[in-house]
């Protein structure tokens, strides 16, 4: 097996005096779907957060595509800090979708597509534009391209909020649990955005709640909870026999509840 | 009661009126010039995230806004001569002392108004690979500055009437220009009247204002 994509070592972090991350390690290889699977506050999104450095870590490492992110090895052990413009080409690699969409409300939909490459790839506008009117084609809002966030369903908000990740022609994307702010009628069209994206090939890493999608789309399913992954393996592995005892509650309760 | 009002005097003085009303209005803008310049990074370093920038903004604030103005103008015209020797004239010292004071209520009102819009939106600016700086200008105070307007309109009105403090260092705005009047025409109902009128027109314009843009705002959003 080649390098993986994404490759994370004894990741720990705290909140003050909560350690939400225990020692994470967690490799994800080009191409993958990995569904993150656990209980609210077990670590997931936090995770997620480190990897592109939007949240500091206080131990272990993380590598994406070859390079460390965040930190490196400084004389005598001491960690340095990665320079603010190796982290924003790091970002800049690394898509991300949250649950609240957080789409720039004063800017239009296209506006908000073309805002990375313009500002930030310094890419020209016209071409930004035809790209960015192609990615709403392809997750089904081309006609929506002058609308304002706020005129948007949440389904829509969330498809835009994809379209601005994919502008960057991101190495893989980040999902921090994209369905969970939706009304259930919505998260279809959102879940079939993403199934697309799959079969292109993208590499992706899912927080989610969606049992039933996570099962159909995912390679690899990982289990986490109290801050540390418990189990993973293949979706039928550990839908069908999980084998520790936290994954069987956690998977019990998750089905009882949607019963 | 019968008092005989005389208010043709202000019609006659009308000029002294005007002449006043224009430099209140050039202290006021001076005035404001100062409070953006240093509010603005003042307001910012108020909400930083490191804590050293906010140690140096915060006792720079409170000190202005839990001090009179009119201590701070007396202190500024009369203390820094005899403590570094640096003696300004009365037009400077009221523009520096009035442009101070209103920073520390600016500086305040840009933090709010930052701190008001939801975190995600710098987290989103960060995740596409966005500085700072650039999150700020493209992102954050696009959306801020909105909220930030009512206020800094009121803080504008406030000002406008502190500048009467600088007829203190006898410098010649609205109030002054009245008190010489009334030391030669002795019409001091009549005079103060028109002041607080002029006032009136000047303010209450932006008042109005403050509250359309907001009721526009809040219709749109």
């Amino acid at each position: 097996m080649s390098a993986p994509m994404i490759s994370v070592r004894n990741l720990a972090k705290r909140f003050g005096d909560n350690q939400v991350l225990r020692g994470i390690d967690l490799d994800v290889q080009k191409g993958e779907i990995v569904g993150i699977i656990g209980p609210s506050g077990s670590g997931k999104s936090t995770m997620l957060r480190c990897l592109n450095f939007l949240e500091q870590y206080e131990g272990g490492e993380i590598q994406f595509d070859g390079a460390t992110v965040g930190y490196r090895d400084g004389p005598n052990g001491k960690r340095i800090g990665d320079s603010e413009a190796k982290l924003r080409m790091l970002r800049a690699q690394i898509g991300m979708v949250f649950q609240n969409f957080n789409l720039f409300p004063h800017m239009t939909v296209l506006g908000n597509v073309i805002e990375g490459p313009v500002v930030v790839k310094g890419q020209p506008k016209a071409q930004a534009t035809t790209e960015a009117l192609a990615l709403l084609e392809r997750v089904g809002l081309a006609d929506k391209a002058n609308a304002y966030p706020s005129t948007l369903s949440g389904g829509q908000q969330q498809r835009v909020g994809i379209a601005r990740s994919l502008a960057m022609k991101p190495k893989a994307m980040l999902f921090d649990e994209p369905t969970s702010s939706l009304d259930p009628e919505l998260v279809g069209e959102v879940l079939d955005v993403m199934q697309s994206l799959a079969e292109a090939g993208m590499t992706m890493l899912i927080a989610t709640h969606e049992m039933a999608f996570i099962q159909e789309i995912a390679h690899r399913v990982v289990f986490i909870d109290g801050g540390k992954v418990v189990e993973q393996g293949p979706p039928a592995q550990i839908f069908a026999q999980p084998t520790h005892p936290r994954t069987i509650d956690f998977l019990k309760r998750v089905r009882v509840y949607k019963a | 009661m019968s008092y005989n009002w005389h208010l043709y005097i202000i019609w006659d003085y009308r000029w002294v009126f005007v002449r006043g009303a224009m430099f209140t209005f050039e202290l006021t803008l001076l005035s404001l010039a100062v409070g953006v310049i240093v509010g603005l990074p003042l307001g910012m370093a108020r909400g930083a995230q490191h804590r050293l920038p906010r140690a140096i903004a915060m006792p720079i604030i409170e000190f202005f806004r839990s001090t009179p103005s009119l201590v701070q103008l007396f202190w500024i015209y009369y203390a820094l001569p005899i403590l570094i020797g640096v003696r300004l004239e009365a037009m400077v010292a009221c523009t520096l002392g009035l442009g101070l004071h209103s920073a520390a209520y600016i500086a305040e009102i840009f933090r709010a108004g930052i701190a008001s819009i939801d975190k995600g939106q710098s987290l989103a600016a960060k995740s596409i690979g966005m500085s700072y700086l650039t999150s700020m200008r493209r992102i954050i105070l696009p959306q801020a500055v909105r909220r930030m307007i009512p206020p800094f309109i009121n803080e504008l009105a406030n000002l406008i009437k502190l500048t009467t403090l600088a007829s203190v260092l006898a410098v010649y705005e609205l109030l002054h220009e009245a008190n010489d009047l009334i030391a030669q025409t002795f019409r001091p109902f009549e005079i103060y009247t028109a002041l607080a009128i002029a006032f009136l027109v000047i303010i209450f314009p932006l008042i109005y204002l403050s509250r359309k843009l907001e009721l526009y705002w809040a219709k749109r959003s």
